[in-house]
């Protein structure tokens, strides 16, 4: 279940180029535009029947506001996160909602979220311990979470980029994981 | 020595003897307080699987608490409930200590699931089935593997329609509870708030429990509030703590008052020590017997029974008094000859009025009557027989305060002389039983609440942040079998659902939203066929998957044909531990399953269901609270006839042998006890049962009063006995007035009115 939180965490942190090693270090660097917006293309490699489902869309994100995450290809689908609910979409019609009074679960998702945005590093160090190296412009992180029963679903996290994310790799302990990839990011 | 003189000390050498060994084997018995509301109530007349289902609940509530502890730093939040389990797991007797979920249990409850994700649907997704909207299905099962926001593994060929994960995401614990890094979050609180469950190894009534963990828990306590962290707890546990802790003060205090305004006015009266010290050896006794044999007869002693019988100390009294007040004008030898009758009535009227209590079958009022029957005997056998003794060599000495009283008393018009008070009289007991006619009857549950305000409010803090139900509402659901039950419940839900949608309450938890019938299963199974038939190859299309794949999927459902959760597996689940309790009884040929209400829910809401209650045969309202008032209007009835009938039984007794002369005798109490029921209507306090059992004892010490005068024939020396009887009384009652218990405050309340209305009144019937 958790693992939703960390992939929407991850997908859409900007990071400095000079990001750091440690949580307290990329606080004091962190870059929190009010907005942010591009394309992803995203590849889900799925073990048990050794194939890879291939996606592509939009996404942007107003600060402390909502999310808007839009695949186009091959289906057409919207996910809109706000502090207190998430909600599916599919042309006009609602899918899936979910909203932290009728699932608890939810709550606790956006409360986690609205912290990565906030940067409350504090609050998220408290999951995951970090790891990294930089080269030039480029930098590559990797976060292991500290929970155990989300380590069970995410095992490892992939992070790289420059001025700002690039891309994000999210390793399942089952053997899957899904590589997300960011361009044309504009604010 | 005279023969007389030592039959007296062989009485009294018995007499020791005697409460020397009901007080050992009193001893010997651990003296347990009770403050629960419960234990003063009778066995209720429901039927047994109803009362089962209860006291399971309230059984529940008792052995076990819960504390919440909370603050704006997560980090220390989290500290202080590994401090709190690691004191409280030191202790014997906390048994088991939830706080975090061990890592060998660390399997996702969902995973011990999935074997019945075909069986075993989310709501949502059997509507939709269920409605044949199977491509819908299908669609959220696309729209789940490629958004980024996917709900657990992508099983595509063990489950490509992710209906595991869809009834993973959907389901909804027993508590507002999610696991964060292996501790227990409350999901519903503003700031992070974590939680500690406990069960308790023996009663929560059990005073070195309640000193060890709350020990434990109020050191650690003050320690966190210093670093910002507030902890709130909820259980039977506080509230037997708090009730015991108050009885114990009030008791003292109530106790030391009266015990202060004897001292003060024997001394005023007496003016030396001896009456003093001799009044105080009946009331002593009197108390001890009556805590002996209380304890000897029943298992607890509740705190109520205990205030009240500190209070008994003024009326034990009145025997010494009597005793003493005359022995100022007799001799050693006649002393007890001359009182003896009108001490023997006064007691035998006492005791048939307290006796009157005992009929009613109210564990409570049984309870009281037996103290305080005890406690009337052994001061009055105390009197009778030491008294004598005592004060053998006593000179006869004349009291200025017996002439001061009497003067006061002869100031008072007679109602035999002036017909304007007799009218008077007439008007106002005309008036006030319209009063009290037309007032109706206070039977609140609040009344018998012991626990302070405080402590509630944190109570119903934990409660509504956790989403617990509550444990004296629900429903019970019973039939032969554990199978009937689920499919009973299926039947209930849709109109649970719509009482839900129409805001009557919160939420509500019943079993079979966990685990369905087998019916339910089977059906659900046959639905998950039709959608695997309909929609499996689209979905593999749409993924770009070969059409092998699909068929491996077909091949996993059917060869996994059958996989029911039976109640039994369900049971050995490490996911339904916090929903276990809803299964009240499972035995052959009967079973019963509870549902429980969350939030505020309102009168409405009780009035649906006792209408559910009254057309289905298999299901039953409990409420405990509406019970208990129900219960107490009508012990309140009850009372009123046990009154009369006391009432009556003495006013006969007594017309043996006053002849015409018993109205002077029996209208005193009588007038003041309707008056005071009338003013307490006035003040708005409605009669309850505490006030009729506070009359009760007006109308034991009214005619205690009424009685000593006539048999002295009004001597002062008798007057001045009761009045200092009344006198100390009044001071015991009116602190008792003052209790924060409202049971206490409503009891001296009514008797501080009556007795003093008693001694106003007493006087205008006098002879002469």
């Amino acid at each position: 279940m958790k693992s939703i939180v960390l992939r929407v965490i991850l997908l859409f942190f900007p990071l400095t180029t000079y990001a750091e090693l440690s949580f307290q270090e990329l606080a004091m660097l962190s870059d929190k535009p009010e907005q942010l917006q591009g394309r992803f293309t995203q590849e889900k490699y799925l073990s048990v029947v050794d194939a890879y489902l291939n996606s592509s869309g939009l996404f942007s994100y107003q600060r402390d506001a909502e999310i808007l995450w839009e695949t186009k290809e091959p289906v057409q689908s919207k996910v809109v996160l706000t502090p207190t609910a998430i909600v599916n979409r599919q042309g006009e019609r609602e899918i899936v909602s979910l909203d932290s009074e009728t699932n608890p679960m939810v709550g606790v998702l956006s409360e986690i979220f609205f912290a990565v945005f906030t940067a409350d590093w504090n609050r998220l160090s408290g999951y995951f311990a970090v790891s990294g190296e930089q080269a030039n412009q480029q930098w590559r992180a990797e976060l292991i979470p500290l929970d155990a029963v989300i380590k069970q679903v995410v095992s490892r996290v992939e992070l790289k980029g420059d001025t700002l994310l690039r891309e994000v790799v999210l390793y399942e302990s089952g053997g899957d994981y899904t590589r997300i990839h960011f361009h044309e990011l504009s604010r | 020595m005279s023969r007389k003189t030592y039959k007296q000390r062989a009485a009294l050498f018995s007499w020791v003897l005697f409460i020397t060994l009901i007080c050992f084997f009193a001893l010997k018995k651990e003296l347990l307080f009770d403050s629960s509301i419960f234990t003063l109530l009778p066995q209720s007349d429901q039927q047994v699987v109803v009362r089962n289902a209860a006291e399971k609940m309230t059984a529940r509530f008792s052995n076990r608490f819960i504390l919440l502890f909370s603050g704006s730093d997560e980090k220390q939040v989290r500290h202080a409930v590994s401090v709190m389990a690691d004191g409280l797991e030191q202790s014997e007797y906390v048994g088991k200590v939830i706080w975090q979920l061990p890592k060998a249990e660390l399997i996702d409850f969902q995973e011990e699931l999935f074997p019945y994700r075909f069986t075993v649907l989310d709501a949502r997704v059997r509507k939709q089935l269920l409605a044949g909207e199977y491509e819908r299905v299908r669609e959220r099962a696309i729209l789940r593997i490629f958004s980024p926001l996917s709900t657990g593994k992508i099983a595509v060929i063990d489950d490509p329609f992710g209906l595991a994960a869809e009834r993973a995401f959907n389901s909804f614990s027993a508590l507002k509870i999610g696991l964060s890094n292996g501790l227990l979050k409350v999901t519903a609180a503003k700031q992070p708030t974590y939680m500690l469950s406990t069960v308790l190894t023996a009663s929560p009534f059990l005073p070195e429990l309640q000193r060890g963990v709350l020990a434990i828990v109020d050191r650690h306590k003050a320690q966190f509030a210093a670093q910002g962290v507030t902890v709130s707890m909820s259980g039977m546990l506080m509230h037997a703590a708090a009730g015991a802790k108050q009885a114990r003060s009030e008791i003292s205090t109530i106790g030391a008052g009266s015990l202060l305004g004897i001292i003060i006015a024997a001394l005023l009266v007496f003016r030396r020590f001896k009456p003093l010290l001799l009044m105080l050896i009946p009331v002593g006794v009197g108390c001890i017997l009556a805590t002996a044999v209380t304890i000897l007869i029943f298992e607890r002693v509740h705190l109520v029974t205990f205030a009240f019988g500190a209070g008994l100390v003024g009326v034990s009294v009145d025997y010494a008094l009597h005793f003493l007040c005359e022995r100022h004008i007799s001799t050693a030898g006649v002393v007890l000859r001359r009182i003896l009758p009108g001490l023997l009535l006064g007691l035998l009227s006492s005791v048939t009025a307290y006796a009157a209590q005992a009929l009613a079958p109210f564990p409570g009022l049984q309870q009281m009557a037996t103290f305080a029957v005890a406690g009337l005997i052994g001061s009055w056998l105390t009197v009778v027989i030491c008294f004598p003794l005592f004060t053998r060599d006593d000179a006869l000495q004349p009291l200025a305060a017996a002439e001061l009283f009497s003067r006061v008393r002869r100031s008072f018009p007679r109602v035999d002389q002036s017909r304007v008070l007799a009218g008077f009289f007439l008007c106002l007991l005309l008036l006030a039983s319209v009063f009290i006619w037309r007032s109706e009857g206070r039977d609140d549950i609040r009344l018998l609440q012991t626990s302070p305000v405080q402590l509630l409010e944190q109570e119903r803090h934990v409660q509504d942040l956790l989403g617990l139900g509550s444990s004296s509402f629900f429903l019970l659901i019973s039939a032969e079998t554990l199978e009937q039950c689920l499919q009973e419940e299926e039947r209930l839900a849709p109109l649970l659902e719509r009482l839900r949608e129409a805001e009557l309450f919160d939420d509500f938890q019943a079993l079979s939203r966990v685990l369905p019938s087998l019916q339910r299963q089977a059906e659900n199974e046959r639905l998950t066929g039709h959608l695997y038939q309909g929609e499996l190859n689209a979905l593999y299309d749409l993924l770009k998957l070969p059409e092998s794949r699909a068929s491996e999927a077909g091949d996993r459902f059917t060869q996994e044909h059958g996989n029911t959760l039976t109640p039994q597996r369900w049971l050995e689940l490490n996911g339904s531990e916090g929903w276990r309790h809803l299964i009240v009884s499972r035995s052959a040929g009967s079973a019963a399953t509870v549902i429980h209400f969350s939030g505020a829910y309102n009168d409405q809401l009780k009035v649906k269901l006792a209408e559910l209650a009254e057309t289905e045969k298999a299901i039953y309202l409990v409420d405990q609270v509406a019970n208990i008032s129900h219960l107490m209007s009508s012990y309140r009835l009850q009372i009123i006839n046990l009154v009369v009938a006391a009432y009556l039984s003495v006013f006969l007794l007594l017309f043996v042998r006053y002849g015409r002369e018993v109205w002077r005798v029996v209208l005193p109490p009588l007038i003041a006890s309707i008056l005071t029921l009338a003013l307490l209507v006035g003040l708005g306090q409605g009669v309850n049962i505490f006030h009729l059992m506070a009359l009760i004892l007006v109308l034991g010490i009214g005619l205690d009063m009424g009685i000593f005068l006539i048999e002295t024939d009004e001597s002062p020396y008798t007057w001045l006995a009761v009045s200092l009887s009344i006198c100390t009384s009044l001071l015991a009652f009116g602190l008792l007035a003052l209790s924060r218990t409202p049971v206490l405050h409503h009891f001296g309340l009514t008797v501080l009115v009556g007795l003093s209305l008693v001694w106003l009144i007493a006087p205008t019937m006098r002879k002469a």
